[in-house]
């Protein structure tokens, strides 16, 4: 890697005092590491923020868990458990304990993309700035099937797929203002601007994440090529009010399958008042994977999809 | 002096633990990466970044001129040819791992790409790009032809064919390969990362031309070869040549990325498979047309030739009337090395998918169909052991018959090899205080070489393991040979009952006591001060044997919605002959299946038909079995004192990827063609989605391997 300076920030404001174009925040460095030591980036300045906000406080309607919370914190949360499954079970399947002893909220859900393209050091992919998306013509087994614009690499946080069905938001500060970003809206840029792994600049600190806790029930799901420390080739969250096996509010989000966390208006809207019983998630679950359009090798994910969203709805039932 | 095996052994086919176990755990084994010698510089090489290319130039000035850089070489004189992604070009030494690499990367070169490619099908094409210009990127194929094929297949009760391909498999072991190397005087040190010391030791001293009496290498422990770590390699003999300029040792271990391009792997291969059976399930015919690439050096006259691909088929079973053409493809990738079983599990999967196919079509349960095949008396009989132990009779259904979404399915394979003895030597010394040390120029790479020996000497000694001190891994001990083709145990082990044999001799002579036993032991040595006695030995006929065989059956769970298999469980029976330690024995079979089921499921090395690189050089894309994949294994090794000592490395992994592709097609009723079973090409076979489009030119690789090389059937060009 190339050499850098290095900062450990004690307040989120200095951390922001001291972030630029060039710089980098360093959580547990899971992520950033390897792309520094791929050259895939070379900030000038890595900023520590690990010490900052290790919290995870209940704050009635909902919780409040900092950016530095390490995952293995969440895993070992016995009240976030109970109260929202989903999110726990996304952090549960993050890499190995090794990774979750280190691995932060923030830099989980902010993380960069996987894919094989962009993470290969000899290659300069659209999303290093190159001029085309190798992954379309070439091997995209791994790739995105709702892709709207033309870099493929898929959303991989597992985080942020459970937050996105949890309806939480982002707490992002820049130059000391915080500002309060729906998941949508933290995502959204990476769909658009094939640079972006999502709408963060980078400046932007990730110091909090609130997840309402107004739906009871919440499930996370994935699949992986192995049955451990494995990224997922298709992931699921879902999360409702289920009363008399009555299904409301529902938010139903797939993973690694678009840039972005993917979700259905028709598919979630069927959902509305709903028994939650095989038939009504085998019918959402079909309006949910209507509009996929894969591309040469991963036409798997449809039918594999189609199961983690039927799967990720029934285990509604038992959360 | 005793002649053969003790037939009451006391320590022999026991469970002795791995003498360097404690060492190993906790970090004081000492492994040529953790070796330092003072003023020891760091190396680094310059690799292509081009699959093709021409190199027209490369300028060291500014490499050489940067803070801390002692020593900057040219592996190949330019301008030269580089025909893979990752091969070498150039390497430096400095003061620390980061001066190299920043060295490495303000190397200038000037070059010319050229039209590259790495895919084995697109390379078959007319017209497609030559790996070496004006050569063919295809080998002559390689014929065997036994009886008339065409007329047993028309007289065949039941044929069935079937096209299926395996993937390239990197060695990866948890030690790259590298060196730390002392060149700077005229006695040179290396310690390596090797299966090979004496080769090592040739090798180096070839590339700095000096006499090989110069040159010591030194092993004591190696985190893995499997077959790749034979030579010193392009990274060792630019490891001594760095140490010789600089005037300093240099240590140069590889990265887990430059592991995964340049230093071996599996060959790929695709088989177009044809069977043929009578009535009663006997195998009358057989056809094989393949093809597979060995990397850049496997076309026919070009460099390397040979076509290394080639599989022995069809590998455990007799038939009478077979024909079998392949041929070697040369692609732009770093070339194949042996491995684990070179050949054996490719050419595994090919006919264990063919045999159950064929039980299908006979209405055969498969268990059956193999024993009435099997040529091998031993493993006729194991076919039915494994089935007892294995509850193959209750656990086997109809293929696809499994109720529910996650299914069950149960399937076997078998495996044959040699495993014999070979020229290897050793030496005893008897201490006065009683204590002894064995000595061996061998290497152990994970098959307990020392702790093995350890329970060869106290045998025939008839001393306890503790006095005794085995020494591997140096050159200044009697040779041995290299560790490869699962022939370590069979040769070193007579060689160090012989060397033993013959200190007792020589212990009597000086002592006068005649009786070594028990109390004796101490009292005779004694005698012996001040000086040790020093005994050679050689390996012997008689002590070690050959032809081993197995049998494994896997059972696994198939998700039919996600496309997932779950091993779980593998039962295997295999004949060791004489088993000299059980203990590290079975290891040495977990760690087979292991890499097994990572063949079946997991591994694959994936280019870039685009840009020609490798895409998944780590282990988050090239996938390793891990504990959560790791079954129930059940193993009863068949201990046969009466056949002497005979190898179980390599066959450990044979069947494992075949049993494990058997049961999932089982379980699911339809076959999954490639390897590794991934879930996407699981859902592809239940037809929940259209296969990926790979139209393989089975025509056209008939015309061209219609014509070849015959070779003579009776030759043992494969394996025994």
């Amino acid at each position: 890697m190339k050499n850098f300076q290095y900062a450990k920030a004690a307040t989120a404001e200095e951390a922001c005092g001291l972030s630029g174009k060039e710089t980098r925040f360093h959580g547990g460095g899971i992520d950033l590491m390897g792309e520094m030591k791929d050259y895939i980036d070379s900030p000038s300045r890595v900023i520590d923020v690990s010490d900052l906000d290790q919290q995870i406080t209940d704050k009635g309607d909902h919780w409040l868990i900092g950016g530095a919370v390490k995952l293995v914190a969440i895993v070992r949360h016995d009240a976030l458990k109970k109260s929202l499954p989903g999110l726990v079970q996304s952090a549960e399947h993050v890499g190995s304990p090794q990774i979750r002893n280190v691995a932060t909220v923030g830099g989980n859900i902010a993380q960069h993309s996987r894919c094989w393209y962009y993470r290969q050091p000899d290659v300069k992919c659209l999303k290093k700035g190159g001029s085309q998306c190798y992954a379309c013509e070439g091997i995209n087994k791994y790739h995105s099937i709702f892709a709207e614009g033309a870099c493929i690499s898929p959303l991989v946080s597992n985080l942020g797929i459970a937050l996105s069905a949890l309806d939480a938001r982002v707490q992002v500060m820049r130059k000391g203002a915080v500002r309060d970003m729906s998941m949508e809206a933290f995502y959204e840029l990476a769909d658009v601007n094939p640079r972006a792994h999502n709408s963060l600049q980078p400046d932007d600190l990730v110091v909090s994440v609130k997840v309402p806790k107004g739906r009871k029930s919440s499930s996370y799901l994935q699949i992986s090529e192995k049955g451990a420390f494995d990224w997922a080739l298709v992931s699921c969250a879902a999360a409702a009010d289920l009363q008399d096996g009555i299904l409301r509010n529902v938010r139903l989000y797939l993973g690694v399958v678009s840039p972005i966390p993917y979700s259905r208006e028709k598919a979630v809207a069927f959902l509305a008042g709903k028994k939650l019983n095989e038939e009504t998630v085998a019918e959402a679950a079909r309006l949910l994977m209507a509009k996929a359009d894969p591309f040469e090798h991963n036409g798997y994910k449809v039918p594999m999809a189609r199961a983690m969203a039927k799967r990720a709805l029934l285990a509604l039932e038992a959360s | 002096m005793s002649e053969g095996w003790p037939k009451n052994p006391k320590y022999l086919s026991k469970d002795l633990q791995r003498v360097d176990a404690h060492d190993k755990v906790t970090g004081k084994a000492e492994y040529a990466y953790d070796v330092h010698p003072k003023g020891c510089l760091y190396g680094q090489i310059l690799r292509s970044r081009w699959p093709a290319a021409r190199i027209q130039s490369v300028d060291l000035s500014v490499a050489q001129k940067m803070p801390g850089v002692k020593a900057v070489i040219l592996i190949q004189k330019v301008p030269r040819e580089v025909r893979y992604y990752g091969q070498e070009i150039a390497a430096v030494a400095a003061e620390t791992t980061e001066q190299a690499e920043d060295a490495i990367r303000a190397i200038k070169m000037i070059a010319k790409p050229l039209p590259f490619v790495v895919n084995t099908i697109d390379a078959l094409e007319e017209g497609a790009p030559a790996v070496f210009e004006g050569q063919s990127n295809l080998s002559k194929a390689k014929i065997r032809n036994k009886g008339n094929v065409d007329q047993a297949f028309n007289e065949a009760h039941a044929v069935i064919e079937l096209a299926v391909s395996t993937q390239v498999e990197v060695h990866h072991p948890l030690e790259t390969h590298g060196n730390t190397i002392d060149a700077s005087g005229e006695e040179i040190t290396c310690w390596a990362s090797t299966q090979g010391i004496t080769s090592v030791r040739g090798g180096i001293a070839k590339a700095l031309d000096v006499p090989n009496n110069k040159v010591r290498v030194k092993m004591d422990f190696m985190g893995g070869g499997f077959g790749a770590k034979f030579g010193a390699g392009v990274e060792g003999v630019a490891c001594a040549q760095l140490s010789r300029e600089a005037g300093a040792p240099v240590k140069l271990m590889l990265s887990r990325f430059e592991n995964h391009l340049s230093v071996g792997n599996r060959p790929n291969s695709l088989q177009h498979i044809k069977l043929g059976a009578d009535k009663n399930g006997k195998l009358v015919a057989f056809d094989l047309n393949g093809f597979g690439s060995a990397g850049f050096a496997s076309g026919g006259s070009s460099a390397g030739g040979g076509g290394g691909a080639g599989i022995p088929a069809p590998y455990i079973y007799d038939v009478r009337v077979q024909r079998s053409s392949q041929i070697g493809v040369a692609i732009n990738a770093g070339s194949a090395r042996a491995f684990r079983a070179p050949g054996c599990p490719p050419a595994s999967f090919g006919i264990e998918s063919a045999m159950d196919e064929l039980a299908v079509k006979l209405g055969m349960d498969p268990v059956e169909l193999r024993i009435i095949n099997d040529p091998q008396e031993i493993r006729s009989k194991q076919w039915s052991q494994a089935a007892d132990r294995f509850g193959w009779k209750n656990k086997y259904k109809k293929p696809g018959s499994s109720p529910g979404v996650v299914k069950t399915g149960v399937g076997c394979a078998g495996s044959k090899w040699a495993g014999r003895g070979k020229g290897s030597s050793a030496e005893v010394e008897i201490a006065p205080d009683g204590t002894v040390e064995v000595r061996c120029g061998t290497q152990d790479i994970g098959n307990a070489s020392k702790t093995f020996m350890t329970v060869v000497a106290a045998e025939t000694l008839g001393i306890s393991p503790e006095l005794i001190t085995a020494r591997v891994g140096d050159t200044t001990f009697p040779p041995s040979g290299g560790s490869g083709g699962s022939t370590t145990c069979p040769s070193v082990s007579p060689a160090v009952k012989d060397a033993c044999d013959n200190a007792l001799e020589a212990l009597q002579e000086a002592s006068g006591i005649s009786d070594l036993s028990g109390a004796n032991w101490k009292k005779a040595c004694a005698r012996l001060a001040p000086n040790p006695i020093i005994a050679q030995g050689k390996w012997k006929k008689g002590l070690s044997g050959s032809g081993t065989g197995g049998v494994q059956m896997a059972e696994v769970e198939v998700d039919t919605e996600t496309g997932f298999v779950k091993v779980m469980k593998i039962t295997c029976v295999q004949d060791c002959g004489l088993l000299v330690n059980r203990l590290t024995a079975e290891s040495q079979m977990n760690g087979g299946i292991i890499m097994g089921i990572g063949y079946a499921l997991y591994e694959e090395r994936v280019l870039d038909p685009i840009t020609g690189v490798a895409l998944n050089p780590n282990f988050e894309t090239y996938k390793l079995t891990s504990m959560a994949d790791t079954p129930e294994i059940d193993l009863e090794l068949q201990n046969m004192p009466e056949r002497g000592v005979i190898g179980i490395g390599e066959p450990a992994t044979v069947p494992t990827a075949s049993a494990i592709a058997n049961a999932v097609a089982n379980a699911i009723g339809v076959r999954v063609l490639s390897l590794p079973i991934t879930p996407d090409k699981v859902l592809n076979a239940l037809s929940k989605v259209p296969a990926p489009e790979e139209s393989i030119p089975w025509g056209r690789v008939a015309s061209l391997t219609a014509q070849g090389e015959f070779i003579d059937l009776n030759s043992k060009e494969w394996i025994v």
